[in-house]
């Protein structure tokens, strides 16, 4: 086991590296020039680039990135001039963090009910109304869910508000749009899972054992149904956590996705690569806790990494 | 069943009495300043939002309108541009050479928010700042017009070179490189304003980063920047015209979605918002609408390409049928533009288009001097057919962008029968294109950054860094020169006025639209003024009534 977390853990450093240098590399490539306002003279353009350095050879002005990032120095923003990336990072993110979690939570719980009493209530209308739940989740994209939500809720029954992240009441909207589309995937995955399961011949020797329907509901179908959802929550956890930009932007909310797409429209250099490496090793880390997560519930899967 | 049933809904229960219970980040803070309702009368606090957050609130590094919105209020230039109106502020009275090339003003006794006297050095020591290679602001271009600026910031003066001296403590006097009447309107704008050597030595690169990494001399102080979501100004009683500043709390929120903007203003969370262009049907008659500086043209190359034709030049000019394009582009919300410059920025006396009114090109276009323009084209170019002309149509690459061109090039191919090709990239690298000259006809504007013509004028002379259309004019140049040159302000707004009228019948530019916005304001809060330089917003002698 150990052997199995040191080798992802080593791969997973390698991938770091790489995306940074391809990062750094392939930012510059961008057409046009961060320094450009419109209203730049050549003069004051060269004095800016010498000012930050770009008048050096790129190869240069890796080794010097690099370096600083082992100090874990990501250097100040281009366009917010006074601010660190990392002064950045550590005062939005707690925001984007925050819904990212409150979605997983609303879209992990109510995710398995849904596909869990789908899968018990076969054929039935419950399991038709948590179908259609799903399915409307998967196809209406997060913006639209948001915008709708903002509109009903807020704007005309005026039952919850419309933007701003200052207590619980402001998280609701916010969460539900973001975690409706994984609570759709989740309970889809619940619903087949627990279905294929129902057919295992563990479970007829479970019913032939006299089992109480709860038990084996629980000991043994849930618990077998929920690896694939397991299996795929290891991304999900990484892109509802990174991926609430247009959410955030909708409901004035000062999380961190905004740097991200920004930065790269801005040709701000030192952010788009700050927030590369952020958000590269966010998902990478979280990959690499889904495998280990993976090892311990399933020996099967332990046993035959090795 | 009922008991799986009762477990699950208890699970849920704990999850969701779990989730209200934890805290969102920053809920402890000050619950009193964010209030869900703004009742501004009731706690004197305006709240408005941006679209963006100010970048910085350095300054001399501030480059963005919001930036600078919120810096007209948190600082004291030698002079105040109210609106066109220019004011003594830190500086009580203020004299000018006979040459028109030295200004000496006499501050007046006023205090920093640390309780420090607001002295002369502080104003050079800003300023100088502002063309200091080593503060590398990109916006120091627009103190070149003081003496020695472009050499200071090459680096090939020192910085005590530049035309700005302290004789006393409350003495200040700046030289310029050539007589500008405006230059007094443009001592208000940020890159202008005192700044504390002292905070600058202590922060370095951190300075202004926070409230506390800095000090204020203006009607409010910054008391609270929680970056990404709001900035809080407190009112500074040590203002030296406090008396006059009625609003005790100022709140510059975050909020990136237009619509969401508008939303929080029904509520009652905001207290004035901007109307996108699709909502404005909705608040029909409950706006205001105020002109945002910007002016946009088509800006046509002709050091290559068929636009070295003038005639070609003269053919869309009379091809394009302004209103309809800001009807069908903009719903008419922007006004169709028939001259280049705008007419509100100022003229002698008064406003500029009221003393020198002047229409380049009828606003509907003219169909048959269009096509008797294109006929000398077509002999010009060496071809037989319109057809055999197409021409590239660069803008940037959003919505409004793509309507914008699709409009243009409906109407110029329906009237001349040549093929117009668009071309859609990013924001910045259509600047760069523009600066290579890569580019046809090119979609752009000019934001100004004070109220006279000649910031619209002095791009396009030979020499001037930022002429990419490759337009050279001897007779222009010497309108410009004699601007720049003569004492008399009459006689510098003829040549101005002779400069716009020269460049219009070179055709040089399509002028198409000066953009305006609607505003929403809540009835309750009085004396909100808004201007097209520098700032959008005055809320300087704003109130609230009951």
């Amino acid at each position: 086991m150990v052997k199995y977390v040191l080798k992802r853990a080593g791969m997973s450093i390698v991938t770091i590296f790489l995306l940074i240098t391809v990062v750094f590399f392939l930012v510059r490539l961008m057409p046009g020039d961060p320094f450009n306002n419109g209203k730049m003279t050549p003069e004051i353009q060269a004095n800016m680039e010498a000012y930050y350095g770009f008048d050096k050879p790129l190869p240069v002005q890796y080794v010097k990135y690099l370096g600083n990032i082992l100090q874990g120095d990501l250097g100040y923003s281009m366009k917010y001039t006074n601010r660190t990336v990392i002064d950045t990072i550590k005062g939005s993110f707690p925001y984007s963090f925050d819904l990212g979690i409150r979605a997983l939570v609303f879209a992990i719980s109510f995710g398995l009910v849904l596909g869990t009493l789908a899968a018990l209530n076969r054929g039935k209308k419950l399991d038709f109304v948590c179908i259609m739940i799903a399915i409307i989740g998967t196809s209406v994209p997060d913006f639209i869910m948001g915008s709708v939500l903002q509109y009903f809720f807020g704007i005309k029954w005026g039952l919850l508000p419309v933007a701003q992240y200052l207590g619980f009441q402001y998280t609701i909207l916010p969460s539900i749009a973001v975690g409706f589309y994984t609570l759709a995937s989740i309970s889809r995955l619940m619903r087949a899972g627990m279905l294929e399961v129902v057919q295992q011949d563990y479970i007829k020797t479970a019913k032939a054992k006299g089992l109480s329907k709860w038990r084996i509901t629980w000991k043994h179908q849930i618990r077998n149904a929920i690896m694939p959802v397991v299996t795929m929550l290891g991304p999900v956890v990484a892109a509802v956590l990174t991926g609430t930009f247009v959410i955030e932007a909708l409901f004035a909310i000062p999380g961190m996705g905004k740097y991200y797409v920004e930065s790269v429209q801005m040709q701000d250099y030192t952010m788009v690569l700050g927030m590369t490496i952020f958000y590269g090793s966010f998902l990478i880390i979280a990959n690499l806790l889904v495998d280990i997560a993976y090892g311990l519930i399933d020996p099967r899967i332990r046993l035959a990494g090795k | 069943m009922k008991r799986k049933l009762m477990a699950i809904l208890m699970s849920l229960t704990f999850i969701v009495g779990m989730a209200a219970g934890c805290s969102t980040p920053d809920t402890k803070v000050e619950d009193a300043n964010q209030s869900n309702e703004s009742e501004g009368s009731s706690d004197n606090t305006l709240r408005y939002s941006l679209e963006s957050e100010p970048p910085t609130l350095d300054p001399q590094l501030a480059n963005s309108i919001p930036s600078a919105t919120v810096l007209y209020h948190m600082f004291d230039g030698l002079l105040r541009n109210e609106e066109g109106e220019v004011k003594p502020a830190a500086a009580e009275s203020y004299e000018v050479s006979e040459d028109g090339m030295t200004y000496t003003f006499q501050l007046r006794e006023t205090y920093w928010s640390d309780g420090e006297k607001v002295k002369a050095e502080d104003f050079v020591y800003g300023i100088q700042r502002l063309l200091d290679p080593a503060a590398a602001s990109d916006y120091s271009f627009i103190g070149l017009i003081i003496k020695n600026a472009s050499q200071v910031n090459t680096g090939e003066l020192p910085v005590e070179e530049l035309g700005i001296s302290a004789p006393d403590e409350s003495t200040v006097v700046i030289e310029l490189e050539n007589p500008a009447d405006y230059f007094p309107s443009m001592l208000s704008n940020s890159s202008f304003m005192p700044c504390r050597k002292d905070y600058v030595e202590k922060y370095g690169k951190d300075f202004a980063a926070d409230p506390e990494n800095n000090v204020y001399n203006g009607p409010f102080t910054v008391t609270k920047w929680a970056h990404g979501d709001r900035i809080t100004l407190e009112k500074n009683d040590q203002y030296w015209d406090a008396d006059n500043v009625k609003i005790d709390k100022v709140e510059v929120l975050t909020v990136a979605d237009a619509n969401t903007a508008v939303a929080m203003f029904d509520k009652g969370e905001l207290d004035f918002a901007d109307v996108p262009t699709p909502l404005s049907a909705n608040y029909q008659g409950q706006t205001i609408s105020y002109y945002d500086g910007a002016n946009d043209y088509l800006k046509l190359n002709q050091a290559e390409g068929p636009f070295t034709s003038k005639n070609l030049r003269l053919a869309v000019n009379y091809a394009v049928n302004r209103s309809e394009y800001v009807k069908l582009a903009h719903d008419d919300i922007y006004e169709a533009n028939t001259r280049f410059v705008l007419p509100q920025v100022n003229g002698v006396e008064g406003e500029y288009g009221d003393e020198y009114p002047y229409e380049a090109f009828p606003a509907e276009g003219d169909a048959d001097k269009a096509k008797e323009y294109l006929a000398g084209a077509l002999k010009d170019l060496g071809v037989s057919k319109p057809e055999d002309i197409t021409v590239e149509l660069l803008t940037a690459d959003s919505e409004k962008n793509r309507k914008e061109a699709e409009v243009l090039q409906a109407q110029i191919q329906e009237a001349l029968g040549i093929v117009v090709e668009i071309k859609q990239v990013p924001y910045k690298q259509r600047l760069q294109m523009e600066n290579e000259k890569d580019f046809q006809m090119v979609f752009t504007g000019w934001v100004p950054d004070y109220p006279d013509p000649i910031s619209y004028l002095e791009l396009w002379t030979t020499d001037s860094p930022y002429n990419h259309a490759g337009y050279s004019s001897e007779v222009y140049d010497g309108y410009i020169e004699t601007a720049n040159t003569t004492t008399d302000s009459k006689e510098r707004m003829d040549a101005l006025f002779n400069a716009e009228k020269t460049f219009c019948e070179d055709a040089v530019v399509v002028p198409l639209q000066l953009r305006q916005k609607e505003m929403l304001v809540n009835d309750k809060l009085k004396g909100l003024e808004t201007y097209f330089v520098g700032i959008n917003y005055d809320y300087l002698h704003a109130y609230f009534v009951d």
